[in-house]
């Protein structure tokens, strides 16, 4: 399942820029963790874990994200 | 352990709130108060989340009045209470430092031993991103100074959690300072190495211990916070040319890690120390005078020090890049010393 | 006491020379921090405090002085330096680090000092208090003209440094005003989280002296209240309070979410927006006329042109130079 910038994270169609993996690929995670930090000015968000199972890590570290970008993934297996 | 356990990381701002939630769960006397910390989480996030769990009485914003709230702390911890207390910049200080330095660093001693004041001051140091002179001192020196409180600054995630639990089951004042670069706020520059695998339970750093963050035998690197980073950068650097560098994490100023200091020259027989704070009268001086009453005959060249030059932190770019301390600097260091 | 044509004119032409000066820096302050908010980045790093909206406390104040007068400031000074005459070039440089600026780069936007025009700044709240104080102390001293005023916000009414200030002024009777703007937020505090008193010029009463509260944010009751209380120093009477009810049209500082504020709070702060407000009120007395109005603005925006063209255009200092001024003569 494909690990998201939440939609809602914040206002506008502005870029944010990817502050933080709090995991490594491959590191098994739980749902609801939370995963990733994405800062937009001085503003930090946290992105969670959709569903439980193994990290995969797509957007690296200082990648500019928009809303709804696929920054990783969880394989559930 | 479970395996996310194992291997979930953190940043340093959330560390510090990941021990300071985990300290109040299990000790109602426990509060934190500062300015900025509730709603907004601290300007350098390291209460993020604490109001939303613990509400405004316990998680205290403060009014503009650093003397009073500083000298509250103080009060608080001898009636019983076991606050933490942020000073957003360390710079500060200067308008609290009487309550600081004369009160709550003193109180224990002036009755002998028979008042406990287990205050926790977390502060921002640091500069690096153009905050001028009364935003990015780091004064580490001052604090260890001046008898009567424990000093800490962490260099990764990791130590921060548990220096942070330690400091506030501690009986003493004990100073927290954090370096605004290493917070993982984005805005003031990232450093991963700072963000590292922290355990989900409780566990405490030793405060007074200092780390070896990567072994070697031809030079030791001595840094703290930031300054660990710039070390293990140079230690890079000189691995390329052949030389194996040992940089060792003070972790701790406040009590000082001298054995682990001695240890580590007694080996190598080389000195560099590394910091961000001015460069007369501070730990780098103390640092240097450490290994030299000890054993002079340990140092096969005069040690040196990369610190921070004796003037105000300049605003503009180039100027203050010049005078904050780096790799390169590091390495030059260590060619002056000569073979 | 109310501003004749000419002060009205000058206030008017010196809001708008801030807000349009303001509109600039913020643009430039965001080049090369966009995306990516990196505060060291683009050609003016660090911190950055605009002063919109907080216009009228400067201009209804400083119309009332000349440069003989000293101003403290605080971490958003732009405002009183531009009605107080700080060079506009050598001020921008400065913002932008360069070695042209006030100080050669190495204050930066906090620390704006001027002492052509006796102007200073600080980033540390109610710090400019106790300087001001001996500023009036000397001026009474040295029987020199010239009285001081201290602007802070309402944040630094909480700080130690303003309750012995003024309890000196008032003791030693000096030519100090202590001008409050209160724009209801320290940073993410709000005002009523951070006193239990309601209107700050009441504390004037600790200390035996006049206070005033001027709402609304109104340039000309500004001027009104200013110009006695400037005239009550310069006769050696004493100090007086001011406190003004002004707006924070942007953040803290550039970079903020202002996620503290309720909702609808910035729409309601445009809304009253004093420049507009002015000019609306001066054209119908026909203080101005409307074809001056772009001539103002063009005037306006030639300044601040040279201005940011000198600070481009100007070098960066030697790296080195980090390493002089620190002692008087510099070397």
């Amino acid at each position: 399942m494909d690990i998201k910038v939440p939609d809602d994270l914040w206002e506008g169609d502005a870029e944010g820029v990817l502050t933080a993996w709090l995991f490594d690929t491959g590191a098994k995670v739980s749902e609801g963790a939370i995963v990733a930090e994405v800062m937009t000015d001085k503003v930090q968000y946290e992105v969670t874990a959709p569903t439980g199972g193994t990290l995969h890590i797509s957007a690296e570290l200082d990648a500019l994200v928009r809303r709804g970008d696929v920054i990783g993934s969880i394989d559930a297996g | 352990m479970s395996e996310e356990n194992a291997t979930r990381k953190l940043t340093i701002a959330r560390a510090m709130a990941e021990a300071i939630a985990q300290e109040m769960r299990v000790d109602e006397r426990v509060f934190v108060m500062g300015e900025d910390i509730a709603a907004l989480g601290g300007v350098f996030g390291n209460t993020r989340g604490l109001a939303d769990e613990f509400g405004t009485t316990r998680i205290r914003d403060t009014p503009i009045s650093e003397t009073a709230f500083m000298g509250a702390a103080t009060g608080a911890a001898m009636d019983g209470m076991r606050p933490v207390v942020e000073l957003m910049f360390v710079d500060f200080m200067g308008v609290c430092f009487d309550a600081i330095y004369n009160c709550m660093a003193k109180n224990v001693y002036f009755s002998g031993g028979t008042f406990k004041v287990p205050v926790v001051l977390m502060t921002s140091t640091g500069g690096g991103y153009s905050d001028a002179g009364q935003h990015s001192q780091c004064l580490y020196g001052s604090f260890a100074h001046l008898p009567g409180m424990k000093v800490v600054s962490p260099s990764n995630a990791h130590d921060a959690k548990g220096l942070m639990t330690a400091a506030i089951r501690d009986d003493n004042p004990v100073v927290f300072m954090y370096h605004k670069g290493l917070q993982g706020m984005g805005w003031l520059g990232t450093e991963p190495a700072a963000i590292v695998p922290v355990p989900e339970e409780s566990y405490t750093t030793p405060i007074g211990q200092a780390s070896v963050v990567r072994e070697g035998t031809d030079v030791t690197i001595v840094g703290l916070a930031m300054g660990v980073h710039h070390g293990l950068r140079a230690a890079d650097q000189l691995a390329e040319r052949g030389v194996s560098a040992e940089v060792l994490d003070l972790r701790s100023l406040v009590p000082l890690d001298r054995e682990a200091i001695l240890r580590s020259v007694a080996k190598t027989g080389r000195l560099i120390v590394v910091d961000e704070d001015y460069r007369s009268y501070g730990v780098t001086g103390e640092i240097i005078a450490t290994v030299a009453e000890h054993d002079l005959g340990l140092l096969k060249a005069n040690p040196q020090r990369v610190a921070y030059p004796d003037v105000p932190i300049p605003f503009s770019r180039p100027l203050e890049q010049y005078c904050l301390p780096n790799a390169d600097k590091i390495v030059a260091a260590f060619d002056a010393m000569g073979g | 006491m109310q501003p004749g044509r000419a002060e009205k004119r000058w206030m008017y032409e010196t809001m708008l020379l801030s807000r349009r000066y303001e509109e600039a820096i913020e643009k430039i302050y965001l080049e090369g921090k966009q995306p990516r908010f990196d505060m060291a980045a683009g050609p003016i790093p660090g911190e950055m405090h605009l002063s919109n909206g907080q216009e009228p406390c400067a201009v209804g104040v400083i119309a009332h002085l000349d440069e003989h007068d000293t101003v403290t400031a605080t971490h958003r000074p732009h405002h009183q330096a531009i009605a107080k005459g700080v060079d506009l070039k050598a001020m921008t440089a400065e913002i932008f680090g360069k070695g042209t600026g006030l100080s050669g780069g190495r204050g930066g936007h906090m620390h704006l000092l001027d002492p052509r025009v006796n102007f200073v700044c600080s980033g540390i709240i109610a710090q400019g208090m106790g300087p001001a104080l001996g500023a009036a102390l000397s001026r009474t001293l040295q029987n020199k003209p010239g009285v001081a005023v201290s602007f802070i916000g309402e944040g630094a009414v909480n700080q130690g440094a303003f309750h012995e200030t003024m309890n000196l002024a008032a003791l030693w009777k000096l030519p100090l005003i202590v001008v409050v703007e209160d724009n209801a937020w320290g940073i993410s505090v709000s005002k009523k989280d951070s006193t239990a008193v309601e209107r700050n010029h009441v504390r004037a009463a600790a200390y035996g002296i006049p206070g005033h509260f001027v709402p609304n944010n109104d340039p000309i009751a500004i001027y009104d209240v200013a110009g006695e209380a400037v005239a009550r120093a310069r006769r050696g009477e004493g100090p007086t309070l001011i406190e003004i009810e002004t707006d924070r049209l942007a953040g803290h500082f550039m970079g903020d979410a202002e996620q503290y504020r309720p909702d609808g709070e910035k729409d309601a702060l445009f809304a009253r927006d004093p420049i507009p407000r002015l000019r609306d009120q001066m054209l119908a007395a026909g203080e101005l006329e409307a074809d001056e109005v772009p001539a103002i603005e063009a005037r306006v925006r030639s300044r601040i042109e040279e201005a940011v063209a000198f600070a481009r255009e100007s070098p960066y200092p030697q790296p080195t130079d980090a390493l002089k001024c620190v002692f008087h003569p510099p070397t």
